[in-house]
């Protein structure tokens, strides 16, 4: 049982990591359009 | 009776939301992608809604009852690590100033730019509209199976009921999709979470069900074979290896190339929006999953085999209504009913979509007003629905294996076609034809003859013939990728990208 929730759980982490990177991406190139705000987790 | 009246409130609040969302839906971008203007919060409650379908609330628990906690790995594990991967679509499918509004447009624009009428772009069309139906026949027999539980009337009769649930939730395009979604959303949870509560009540809490779980044999179906002692607990519980890696596989790597999921990623306000919205919905889904884990392994203590003639899929209706409170229990199988309903509405508006935009005015080219457009495609979606209902009279499969079946299919088709179109430059329409029809084929093909996995066989060899097909014709034209990889586009680009997207616009 512990092997099971640990998989999902490593996806999970995964998940959130792979989208940080995502958002510091867009910052990082800036366009506004796509999103890029001058914060890494703050939209508009 | 409460279960009746609890059910009369929630349409109730159907036909509410989706008569006060039908005045947002004006333009067709309106109605298929919403605009591309949603914000995070509408984005979390639709794409989680959208996400958890009959597959999950009942075929789900259904498998951990039966197979025990390999079911973790194999659908909500891979599930979530499909999950992870659609923001990489997010990433580049929003980049253009004017998005694509359905997944064959993204095909039609990325692989064939200059062709008026595109048949890659109706193949796609065509292939989806069969997934989807397959899909949504899922969810009627789902929705079937709980209405049945709640009213008592025969599952035969029960299904017609989603018509009605279809007719409201549709009717208002993306916009009433999205409001139904996010209140489905909420009650799923609460649903999900109070149902979890009433079975670790009823069982003594999660130490007893693990402790049943390690010692019980007792047979899935009364009847049955015999479980082996501890089997349930086992990383590949009642699964061969090849078997679960399959699940998995299929589940994980079909989710983000399965067309709805791309086009979700075209209607948030931007691309941190749309990634944002993922990981939200990441976090929302662990109070759903979570609780339905409890549910499915909980009633394994609770009712140790299932009466002959019962699937597994109807493991949580039938220990909800034995355990729970009555108005626990309402709330709970209505939280199963909008799971159905969530997800059928979101695939038919899809599915629609692409048959009539797509296909039917790939076929026969006219221009449509904004509201002819939305009147046809609201006749397809009924239509559909009404033949998905049909079908589901003498339902053939168990709900979360025929989700693993359809997304494997959609895996092996357009999981190349996606990501090598949006991350390979040199991707060419070659290349995609390539891919979307040996995909297609190699896995119908690989499934009939009994391959233990279809999908990995598919995506081999329809990974060697994009490969040899990119390599053996010519650069794709610059305007046919450079929207996914510059900031800004040439005018020629710009060109091509109006012609596509206003195919059918403006009567």
């Amino acid at each position: 049982m512990v092997t099971a929730l640990m998989i999902w759980l490593g996806t999970m982490i995964f998940s959130f990591v792979l989208g940080t990177y995502l958002c510091f991406k867009i910052e990082k190139s800036g366009v506004k359009r796509w999103g890029a705000t001058g914060r890494i987790f703050k939209y508009k | 009776m409460m279960y009746i009246v609890v059910l009369g409130f929630y349409l109730l609040f159907i036909v509410w939301s989706s008569v006060k969302s039908l005045k947002n839906a004006e333009s067709i971008s309106d109605f298929t992608t919403g605009g591309h203007r949603m914000g995070l919060l509408l984005g979390i409650g639709t794409t989680t809604a959208t996400w958890v379908s009959v597959a999950s609330v009942l075929g789900v628990p259904g498998y951990l009852y039966s197979s025990g906690v390999a079911a973790i790995i194999g659908w909500v594990a891979g599930w979530c690590l499909g999950g992870a991967l659609i923001p990489l679509v997010a990433y580049k499918i929003r980049r253009p100033e004017t998005p694509v509004r359905t997944f064959p447009e993204f095909i039609h624009l990325r692989y064939e730019p200059f062709k008026k009428n595109s048949p890659l772009r109706m193949i796609v069309g065509i292939l989806m509209t069969i997934g989807y139906f397959l899909l949504v026949h899922i969810q009627v027999v789902g929705f079937g199976i709980v209405f049945e539980t709640i009213t008592g009337i025969d599952y035969k009769i029960a299904i017609f009921a989603f018509l009605v649930f279809l007719l409201f939730t549709s009717i208002g395009g993306f916009w009433s999709v999205a409001a139904t979604d996010t209140l489905n959303t909420v009650l799923i949870v609460i649903g999900v979470v109070l149902g979890s509560g009433a079975v670790l009540a009823a069982t003594g809490g999660l130490q007893n069900i693990v402790d049943t779980l390690s010692t019980t044999t007792a047979p899935t179906i009364a009847g049955g074979p015999p479980l082996e002692k501890g089997i349930l607990l086992t990383p590949l519980g009642t699964f061969s290896l090849s078997a679960l890696i399959s699940i998995f596989i299929s589940n994980s790597l079909g989710s983000p190339a399965s067309p709805h999921w791309v086009t979700r990623m075209l209607a948030p306000k931007n691309i941190k929006v749309a990634i944002l919205q993922i990981m939200g919905t990441i976090g929302v889904l662990l109070f759903i999953m979570g609780p339905l884990i409890i549910l499915g392994l909980g009633a394994k203590a609770l009712l140790p085999s299932l009466p002959a003639g019962k699937t597994t899929d109807y493991i949580v209706p039938l220990i909800i209504q034995d355990y729970a409170p009555p108005l626990v229990g309402a709330m709970t199988l209505v939280a199963l009913c909008a799971a159905a309903v969530s997800t059928a509405n979101s695939m038919l508006l899809t599915a629609g979509t692409t048959l009539y935009y797509d296909v039917f005015l790939g076929i026969f080219p006219k221009k449509v007003s904004d509201k002819d457009f939305n009147k046809t495609l609201r006749l397809i979606i009924f239509v559909m629905g009404f033949l998905a209902v049909v079908s589901a009279i003498k339902p053939p499969w168990f709900l979360a294996m025929g989700f693993v079946y359809v997304y494997g299919g959609f895996g092996a088709a357009f999981f190349l076609a996606v990501f090598l179109g949006l991350y390979w430059k040199r991707m060419n329409a070659a290349g995609a034809y390539a891919g979307i029809l040996i995909g297609s084929i190699g896995y119908v093909v690989s499934k009939a003859l009994g391959a233990s996995n279809p999908f990995l066989i598919a995506a081999g060899i329809s990974l060697i013939g994009v490969i040899l097909a990119v390599y053996m014709s010519k650069k794709p034209p610059i305007e046919a990728y450079e929207p996914y990889f510059e900031e800004k586009v040439s005018k020629s680009t710009d060109r091509v990208l109006t012609n596509v997207i206003n195919r059918s616009e403006g009567a």
